[in-house]
This record gives structure tokens, C-alpha cells and sequence, in this order.
């Protein structure tokens, strides 16, 4: 029973990040239709981010954060101008090579940079408590604390400004939106910032119980792709929900079947789901 | 108010439409009839600014407008209602209706008036508010579509086949709000197929005929013109 507790709570842990960075990623897919392969090296360097501004400049944990999410949303600003628009008529596949492109370059850049060592993140939230006969450290209730935060905050920010409505409004009409005066390119920027700031955020939250080197992103974008597979392409609350799924099932897996087969539990449940409902959970009814 | 000249619009290598010439005062009704694929929508979109031109020029109140962003357009007051409605079908009643009033999103006051007007011109819009604009019937969705161009305070309404697929006692309905809304001082250029109805309660109108405009006249001189009669009226 102990052991079904700590799991569970570590499940909410890995789910809290995998949602965060599955947000982003479904967000950029359901206005733009762009699967954005580089969303895991936007994580990645949003890691590498917030580690630079602490170790060399002696930032605290959350200003380095908040510059982590600055530097790696505007970053997103720069690939939906300067890449993603240009090819808005083109034929979807080059979306995609753009995209894949993206990514190779900027693992490199940070190879390039940073080197290819792995890195620890010291958070100041090492701490290990115990509540009611759980055992974990601080950074694992922060990581869900936070990332649940972040979502309200973004439910709000969808739901009841005019703002975020915009890109609930292009998600589902790209030309009704244009119709009401939308600036399309607006939202267009916007949404990759906003996804760029969410990767930052989920990679600087979970850096501190993982390792931070350029590879760091790989299994998380996969993962997040099975998750917005699986919750629906484009659904906001299918991202969330495909994360916790995801999350539990991955902890329990480790637990109970075996840790060695935990990062293919996944996949296994893609298939699962697939099969069983093949629009994925929270399939818009049209399109 | 409104001034095509010697419009053009090519999708690839196809023309759309060619030698387009149309001109809208203010406050008239003015009807662009046509079979499917004749140029009419393509004619709307190059005004909204979704369609760039290849040639010509489009003035707008003396300005010339001819390949300016759409949402720029929206704000000067040239709304489109589109075909296929382009609702958004997973918000509410309310929410599309406030979307269209984006443009004006700073003004609450302004919004909460307009949005009585919209419900007063349809007042099933108003029962159904907390609807999802998808679950609605196809007439509910061709009010909605018009009534969220309207959140937006058009002074140009451009309405894209607003009877198509309706009741003919929803089409009666239709063309009396249409008059009602031009009542208001709001100028209409109306895309039709169902003529008659349309000549009812415009001034003028345009036939168009693989991208070109054909015929032209008063309402009056288009009801009695033999060819337009045989082909859209049937009589």
C-alpha cells in the first residue's frame, strides 16, 4: 500500500512535467497544424537556460527560470516568423524538415556550447520531507504545485481573455478568425511563445531530478507525442489528461512489471488506445 | 462607398474572376447572383483582403484597400459573413458572438449594446446562448454567422449565400432581418443563387458567369431581363 502511494505520487510528478510540455506541443499543433519536432530541444535548452544563469551568474532558482522562459518563448517567436510563416503555403511536409531541421541544429548548438557532458541542477528545494508515511523531496511537490499552477493560469488565460480566446478561436476556424479581425500572424507568434515558455518551464521544473544534456529532450518529445496522440490532436485537456495517464501508468509500470520496460509502457498504451478509439480521447467531433 | 476596378483574382494558373467592376453606394442592397463557382465568393474574399488581387484596384470610402490584411479590414468596418458560415463550433453561442466583436474588445459597453441587438434580431440566439455553435440547426448557424458579423459594426456587410440549404419560411425569415439590419444604415452586398428573392429587396445587381460579370442593372431591369429570368428564376 505504502508503495502504491509513493507511486502514485511519483506518477503525478513525471505526469505534471509530461503535461506541460504535451500543452505546448498541442497547442502549436491545433492552430498551426504543425507538428513541431523541435519542441523537445526548445525543453532542452530551456534546461541549459536556467543551469547557465545559475552556476554562472549566481541566479536563484526562479529568476534563472523566468529568463529560461523569456529567452526560450521569444525563440519560439523567432522559428514562427522567420521559419514556420515562410512556409505556411507550402506543402505540409515542409513543415516538417523545417522542424526536424530545427532540431539537429540546435542539439548541436548546444553541444556546441554547453558540451556534451551531463550536467546536475542543484535546486534549493533538495530538502527530503515525510508526509503521512510518503518519503520525497521538496522539487517533487514543487514540480506538481507548479505545474498544476501553470495550467490554471493558462485555462484562465485562454478562457477569459480576449487574447487567449484568439487562439482557442484559430484552433477551431483559421478563417473565421481572419473574419472577426483576428491577426492571424499574431496568434501565430504568440502561440509559440507561449509553447517555447511551457517547455522552459516543464525542463527547468523536472532539470533538478534528471540530468540536463542535449540528448535530454529526445524520450520527452516521443512521450509527448503519444500523449497529444492519444488525448487527441490539438485538445487542450487531452494533453493534460494523456500526461497523467501517461505518468501513472509509466510509475506503476516501473513498479509492478518492470523498470526496464518503463519508457516502452508508452508506446504499449498508444497502440492500446489506438486501437480502441482511434481519434485519440478528446477527438474534436469535426473537423 | 465601395469600388471594384477591373478586379482580377488567380488561384495558381486558374482565374477566378476577371474584369470585375462593381460599385456599392452607401446604404444599398446590392445582389452578385451567379451559379456555383461563377466568381461571387471569390469577388468577396478579394474585398476582405483573404484573396490577394492579381489586377485592379479595390477603394473602400475613397481608400484604396486592394491587398490589405483582412483583420485591418475588419476594423475599417468591411465584414464578411462567409460561406459555410466559419463559425467556431466548440464555443458557446455567446463566446462566438463575443469573438466578433474582437475589434472592439476594449469597449464593454459598446459590446454589451451590441450583443442585445444581435438578440433582438434573433431571439432564439438568445435562448440558446449556452449552446456550442456546432450542436445548432443549420438556419440557427447562418443567424449566429450573421449575427457575429454584426458584433463587429460593419458599415460594409458582405453576406456570402445566407439562404443556402434553408427552409424556405427561414429564407422568408432571412431576407426580412437582411432589410431590417440595411435599415440601420448598414450597406449590403449580398451573394445569391436564389434570385428572386434576392432582387425582392435589393437595389441593384451583378450576374456573374465564369468570373465575369455579365449582366448588370437596377433590380427592376434585372427581374425583367429575359436571361436572367430563364436562368436563375426559372419562369
Amino acid at each position: 500500500m505504502e508503495i502504491l502511494v509513493q507511486q502514485l505520487f511519483n506518477g503525478l510528478t513525471i505526469g505534471s512535467v509530461y503535461s506541460l510540455v504535451a500543452l505546448g506541443l498541442t497547442l502549436v499543433y491545433g492552430i498551426l497544424h504543425i507538428p513541431n519536432f523541435a519542441h523537445g530541444a526548445l525543453y532542452m535548452l530551456g534546461g541549459y537556460i536556467t543551469l547557465s544563469m545559475m552556476t554562472l551568474y549566481g541566479v536563484n532558482y526562479w529568476m534563472a527560470m523566468f529568463v529560461s522562459i523569456i529567452v526560450v518563448g521569444l525563440l519560439g517567436v523567432l522559428l514562427e516568423r522567420f521559419v514556420f510563416r515562410l512556409l505556411r503555403e507550402a506543402p505540409p511536409l515542409h513543415d516538417k524538415i523545417a522542424a526536424i531541421g530545427i532540431l539537429l541544429f540546435l542539439e548541436a548548438f548546444a553541444q556546441f556550447v554547453w558540451g556534451a557532458d551531463f550536467h546536475t541542477m542543484t535546486s534549493p528545494y533538495g530538502q527530503v520531507v515525510n508526509i503521512l508515511g510518503l518519503t520525497f523531496t521538496l522539487q517533487r511537490l514543487l514540480i506538481i504545485v507548479s505545474a498544476i499552477a501553470v495550467m490554471v493560469l493558462l485555462y484562465l488565460f485562454l478562457k477569459k481573455t480576449y487574447a487567449g480566446s484568439t487562439i482557442i478561436a484559430m484552433s477551431q476556424s483559421r478563417e473565421g478568425a481572419s473574419l472577426v479581425g483576428i491577426n492571424i500572424n499574431k496568434v501565430a507568434m504568440l502561440t509559440f511563445m507561449i509553447s517555447g515558455g511551457l517547455a522552459a518551464i516543464a525542463s527547468s521544473l523536472a532539470s533538478p531530478i534528471n540530468l540536463v544534456f542535449p540528448g535530454m529532450g529526445h524520450l520527452v518529445i516521443l512521450k509527448a507525442f503519444v500523449i497529444i496522440i492519444l488525448g487527441g490532436m490539438g485538445s487542450i485537456p487531452g494533453a493534460i489528461v494523456g500526461g497523467y495517464i501517461l505518468g501513472f501508468s509509466e510509475s506503476l509500470g516501473a513498479t509492478y512489471i518492470s523498470n526496464d520496460y518503463k519508457d516502452i509502457i508508452a508506446f504499449i498504451l498508444l497502440v492500446i488506445i489506438l486501437t480502441v478509439k482511434p481519434t485519440g480521447l478528446f477527438a474534436k467531433g469535426e473537423r | 462607398m465601395l469600388k471594384l476596378t477591373d478586379v482580377a483574382v488567380n488561384y495558381g494558373s486558374f482565374t477566378a474572376i476577371n474584369h470585375v467592376n462593381i460599385e456599392v453606394a452607401e446604404g444599398e442592397i446590392v445582389v452578385l447572383l451567379g451559379a456555383n463557382g461563377a466568381g461571387k465568393s471569390t469577388t468577396f474574399r478579394s474585398i476582405s483582403g483573404i484573396s490577394k488581387l492579381s489586377k485592379g484596384e479595390i477603394h473602400f470610402q475613397g481608400i484604396p484597400i486592394g491587398g490589405r490584411a483582412p483583420d485591418k479590414n475588419v476594423r475599417e468596418g468591411i465584414v464578411q459573413c462567409a460561406e459555410g458560415r466559419k463559425l467556431f463550433p466548440q464555443m458557446t453561442v455567446q463566446e462566438n458572438l463575443r469573438m466578433g466583436a474582437y475589434v472592439h474588445r476594449k469597449k464593454k459597453a459598446e459590446i454589451k449594446d451590441s450583443l442585445e441587438y444581435v438578440y433582438h434580431l434573433f431571439p432564439i440566439l438568445k435562448e440558446k446562448h449556452h449552446d456550442e455553435a456546432g450542436s445548432l440547426s443549420g438556419g440557427q448557424q447562418q443567424m449566429l454567422a450573421i449575427g457575429r458579423a454584426l458584433m463587429s459594426k460593419p458599415k460594409l456587410l458582405m453576406l456570402d449565400e445566407p439562404s443556402v440549404g434553408l427552409a424556405p419560411l427561414i429564407v422568408e425569415q432571412m431576407f426580412q432581418v437582411i432589410e431590417e439590419i440595411n435599415r440601420e444604415g448598414i450597406t449590403i452586398l449580398l451573394a445569391e443563387q436564389n434570385a428572386n428573392a434576392a432582387l425582392s429587396i435589393a437595389d441593384k445587381g451583378y450576374v456573374f458567369e465564369n468570373g465575369e460579370i455579365v449582366v448588370q442593372g437596377t433590380a427592376s431591369e434585372l427581374l425583367a431581363n429575359d436571361e436572367v429570368r430563364k436562368a436563375y428564376i426559372g419562369a
